[in-house]
């Protein structure tokens, strides 16, 4: 997890732990759901070491039931955390696709004879596509204009380009298997 | 395209043709032939003696006559040609031109010894021709000439100049002894007329008047109703009954034109549409390339003005050859003899009708093409269908061969109209031609040979034209609807109609309208049978008319049968596919 | 398991001599019921000729096809007509809706055409229409629908007469990104019900969520993957959360 997104999150007002969370569960759908319900205290923590949000505790010890949990912190974004959230936003840095490995993969399979490339392929296709299955599904069990029907949509959309770079890569290797 | 408008042009270059030549025929025929304003006839008594011609000298002083010939000597007889026998009235003239009634020589000579001459409608009734042997009276005799003659009615309606019969002796009266029947009329030199007689001769006289129009008047005021004086006949009675026929003819000719005129623009109206229907997409391309509207319209005009010229040449030039054939049978007049002029009028004329059937037939397509926005043409190349609604919901109550006729002919009402126009102008066509030729079996006929039967072929000609036209027509919707649905009808199969079921839908949605046509057609038939010739009406038998709605649409049936079908059973697959690319 | 489809090298070839294209080339596909199936390959494959042969649109040049227990690949011109209106519906990726007939006219006519009463085919039409969510749309006609909603129209007309198999062909390939998701849901939807679907597509996100996938190269099978199986529980690092 990002600081920056939960700098982010914090830009509108400040927020309890816990709203962080709900928000970030909103946006992310069925992905939230594999994140750990702690992490988002943990990026808080380490923001307020490095000086970016402060912490206000409200005095509200009235009762034994409002004894100070870490649930009960609001976080608010310090100027130096403002800036840096501003940084981000122009920020253009997109996260890198790796086809690097699996094309060297081929090449080295083929080079030396470990496997046949094709069936690297294959394999792999398989593997994306049940990726893909199981993206795709969650997307159409997302209702209609969700948040996160539009993450779901984007992995959607990159598993099918991997797809079909895997199918350009059968193609290749098919003919040079041929040609060879 | 080429074909629809030079058939069109064709006939109406027929029509004009014709109309100029038999536009006043009798008048130019007296012209030249110098026809008389009256003849005068005197005739021997049956049981009596001889008549003397002095008499009819009284009449050549007569005021306001200013020229005469005459009198002539007349004497029925038996005319031999081969092993055919007819009765002919031998008129005796001098063998230098007299100076009224100059019978026009069309072939051969003028009478001489020996030599009879042959009027011209009798000629060509019983196919003589110059130089044929023939005997008269017993004499033997060559044919000199054959020529025509305004002094008398041609045969077989021949004005009688001896004692003759005409058609059937009424019941119970006898014909006069020495009465010739259905004579024809043949010159000879008077000598020869004399050695042939049996008995008693006529004699007939020409006068000339000073004013044609007087000779009702003077008929009148010389004729004596007994015995022994001489029977006058004006001019306007000859008239009367030569182009009576003619008149009919004409009309018929000009009628089934203007038939075969409509019929012509409604096919080629569909052609246009369909093919416009094919270009939009070069439309779309041309406009996308940067042409204006304009321009695209003066593209797609000119194309079709080239088509329509091209057409109309083809057509005149069919009409010229076939306008012959056509007034060649009009026998007994010089005019008619003669070939029909191709005037400029006539050219002028086609050529314009031709140009305005395309202009008009392209126009509208040409106009909502170039207005079409240049994407909708490039993407999609057909007009949209219409949506007729109550259409719709009342065929989804029908067995589905209707269901699929009316959503078919729903898609396109203009189109539907088009085909009931056209069905209703050649039903009507008919209709009338029957009218006509009944009225021709309900005359009284002297002989079937010639003006009734030259009427009747003329009719049969026209009829068959309207009828060839109207089939092709047919042909040509029925297969531009079936392109025009062909994604439809694909679409219908793959959803489960059978291609029995589609392509009965499809032959439905061409009979409905003929149908509608057909009655229509039924009435318009009388009404302008009515207008053409409104004298006498006698209705052809009911029955017919009541056959000919079933009879057009099983016709109409089994015209669309063969593309319906072929239709029906293209396969789906491939144009469900195309429709992807 | 029970085949609704099955076919026995199924083969269909255009032309002849040196022009001889081996469109569907010996193919053997077994569809059990309630199964979906997609058969993805590149254009030209021949997937789209298997499906027309499988529904009836085109004849075999070889081979068997039951449909339904039934043989059906010699059937008459009629024989087949009536199969396709009874036994077999399709979805087509151009829609295919008749743009002068409105929505429910459009659902209602297979129905009509297989003889069934205009009250009954209505009735059917609309529930049918509900089905696919487009119940107020029934008096519009199809040039007024987005894509998504023409498809669904489609669909809700391939389902008319309750046929034992659908067909459908590149049902997505007009379609957006959220136009696409709307008709795959609705072929869940089916699928649930217990429909039989074969589905050609190139669109890998339809091949995905089908129960089996089958790859065509050149008129011929090549591949088959069975896609169902438990999860794998790869969303999170599909969507970068770890690490």
């Amino acid at each position: 997890m990002q600081q920056e997104v939960v700098l982010a999150l914090l830009a509108k007002e400040p927020s309890h732990g816990y709203q962080l969370r709900a928000r970030l569960r909103q946006a992310l759908g069925p992905i939230g759901e594999a994140m750990n319900a702690g992490q988002v205290y943990v990026v808080l923590t380490r923001l307020e070491k490095a000086g970016l949000v402060t912490t206000e505790r409200p005095e509200l010890a009235t009762g034994p039931a409002a004894a100070p949990t870490a649930d009960r912190k609001t976080y608010a974004l310090t100027p130096k955390g403002q800036q840096r959230v501003a940084e981000w936003m122009t920020e253009v840095s997109w996260p890198k696709p790796d086809l690097t490995e699996f094309h060297l993969k081929l090449v080295a399979a083929a080079a030396a004879g470990l496997a046949d490339p094709l069936s690297i392929v294959d394999t792999q296709r398989r593997e994306l596509l049940r990726r893909l299955r199981e993206a795709q599904r969650a997307a159409m069990a997302e209702p209609d204009g969700a948040e996160a029907g539009l993450l779901l949509e984007g992995i959607v959309l990159r598993l099918q380009a991997d797809l079909r770079w895997l199918e350009a890569c059968e193609r290749s290797w098919t003919t040079r298997r041929s040609t060879s | 395209m080429l074909l629809a408008i030079a058939a069109a042009t064709t006939t109406l270059t027929l029509g004009l043709a014709i109309h100029g030549v038999a536009s006043d025929p009798f008048q130019s025929s007296r012209e030249t032939t110098a026809g008389p304003d009256v003849t005068a006839v005197i005739m021997p008594d049956p049981e009596g003696g001889a008549v003397d011609p002095a008499v009819l000298d009284g009449l050549t002083g007569a005021d306001g006559v200013v020229d005469h010939s005459g009198p002539y000597p007349v004497a029925g007889a038996t005319l031999t040609h081969g092993d055919r026998t007819m009765d002919v009235q031998a008129v005796g003239r001098d063998t230098e031109p007299a100076a009224v009634d100059r019978p026009a020589v069309t072939d051969g000579d003028w009478v001489r010894g020996g030599g009879v001459v042959v009027e011209a409608a009798f000629a060509e009734a019983t196919g003589l021709q110059v130089g044929d042997p023939v005997t008269l009276a017993g004499r033997s005799f060559e044919v000199a000439g054959i020529a025509v003659t305004t002094a008398l009615v041609p045969y077989p309606w021949t004005t009688c100049l001896v004692h003759c019969v005409l058609g059937q002796l009424p019941e119970g009266m006898r014909s006069a002894p020495g009465a010739v029947r259905e004579p024809g009329t043949v010159w000879l030199t008077v000598t020869d007329v004399e050695e042939i007689a049996s008995g008693p001769l006529s004699y007939v006289s020409y006068l000339k008047l000073a004013d044609p129009d007087d000779a009702q008047a003077f008929v009148d005021a010389h004729n004596q109703d007994q015995p022994g004086a001489p029977r006058l006949e004006p001019w306007q009675h000859t008239f009367e009954q030569v182009t009576h026929l003619e008149r009919n003819s004409q009309r018929v000719l000009t009628t089934g034109g203007w038939l075969l005129g409509i019929l012509a623009v409604a096919s080629v109206a569909v052609l246009v549409g369909g093919r416009m229907a094919d270009q939009t997409q070069r439309v779309g391309l041309l406009k996308a390339v940067g042409a204006t509207p304009g321009l695209v319209a003066a593209i797609l005009l000119t194309a079709h003005v080239a088509v329509a010229l091209l057409a109309s040449a083809a057509g005149l030039v069919a009409g010229r050859l076939t306008a012959p054939l056509l007034s060649e049978r009009t026998p007994g007049l010089i005019g008619a003899a003669g070939d029909p002029a191709l005037t400029l009028r006539t050219i002028a004329i086609v050529t314009a009708v031709a140009l305005g059937v395309a202009v008009t037939a392209t126009l509208v397509p040409a106009i909502r093409s170039a207005r079409t926005s240049t994407v909708d043409a490039l993407n999609d190349a057909a007009r949209p269908p219409r949506r007729v609604g109550w259409l719709v919901a009342l065929s989804s109550r029908l067995p589905v061969a209707l269901l699929i006729a009316l959503r078919v002919a729903g898609r396109r009402p203009r189109r539907v109209a088009l085909s009931i126009a056209s069905m209703t102008v050649t039903v009507s066509g008919v209709v009338a031609a029957m009218a006509a030729n009944a009225q021709l079996a309900a005359q009284p006929i002297l002989d079937a040979d010639t003006e009734t039967q030259r009427l009747g072929e003329l009719l049969l000609i026209i009829t068959v034209t309207l009828i060839a036209l109207a089939a092709v027509n047919t042909i040509v919707v029925t297969w531009a609807t079936v392109l025009d649905v062909r994604h439809a009808s694909a679409l219908t199969r793959a959803l489960g109609a059978t291609p029995a079921q589609l392509s009965a839908g499809l032959s439905f949605a061409q009979v409905l309208p003929a149908f509608v046509g057909a009655v229509l057609g039924v009435g318009g038939g009388l009404v302008l049978y009515t207008a053409v010739d409104p004298d006498e009406v006698p209705l052809p038998p009911v029955w017919w008319l009541a056959a000919l709605v079933p009879g057009v649409m099983l016709a109409v049936a089994a015209l669309t049968a063969v593309p319906a079908r072929l239709a029906a059973r293209r396969p789906v697959a491939p144009l469900l596919q195309a429709e992807l690319a | 398991m029970s085949s609704i489809l099955s076919t026995r090298g199924l083969t269909r070839t255009y032309g002849d001599g040196e022009s001889l294209v081996r469109a569907v080339d010996g193919v053997d596909l077994d569809v059990a019921a309630g199964e979906t199936v997609a058969v993805m390959g590149p254009s030209g494959c021949g997937k789209s000729t298997l499906l027309h042969l499988v529904g009836g649109l085109d004849r075999a040049s070889g081979g068997e096809i039951h449909l339904a227990g039934r043989r059906v690949d010699q059937l008459t011109e009629r024989a087949l007509a009536r199969l396709r209106r009874t036994d077999v519906g399709f979805v087509f990726q151009a829609f295919h809706l008749m743009d002068e007939l409105t929505v429910i006219e459009n659902v209602e006519l297979p129905a009509l055409l297989a003889g069934r009463s205009p009250r009954a085919a209505r009735a059917r039409a609309t529930e049918l229409l509900r089905r696919v969510g487009l119940d107020a749309k029934g008096d519009a006609l199809p040039t007024a629908l987005s894509g998504g909603q023409r498809q669904r129209v489609a669909v809700a007309r391939a389902l008319s007469n309750e046929p034992v198999l659908v067909l459908a062909d590149e049902p997505t390939g007009n379609l957006d990104s959220a136009a696409t998701l709307d008709v795959l849901r609705l072929f869940e939807d089916l699928h649930e019900a217990g429909q039989t679907l074969v589905i050609v597509t190139h669109d890998e996100r339809i091949a995905a969520t089908a129960d089996r996938l089958i790859s065509m190269r050149d008129g011929a099978f090549v591949d088959e993957t069975r896609l169902t199986g438990g999860t794998t529980g790869h969303l999170g690092a599909l969507a970068g959360l770890e690490g």
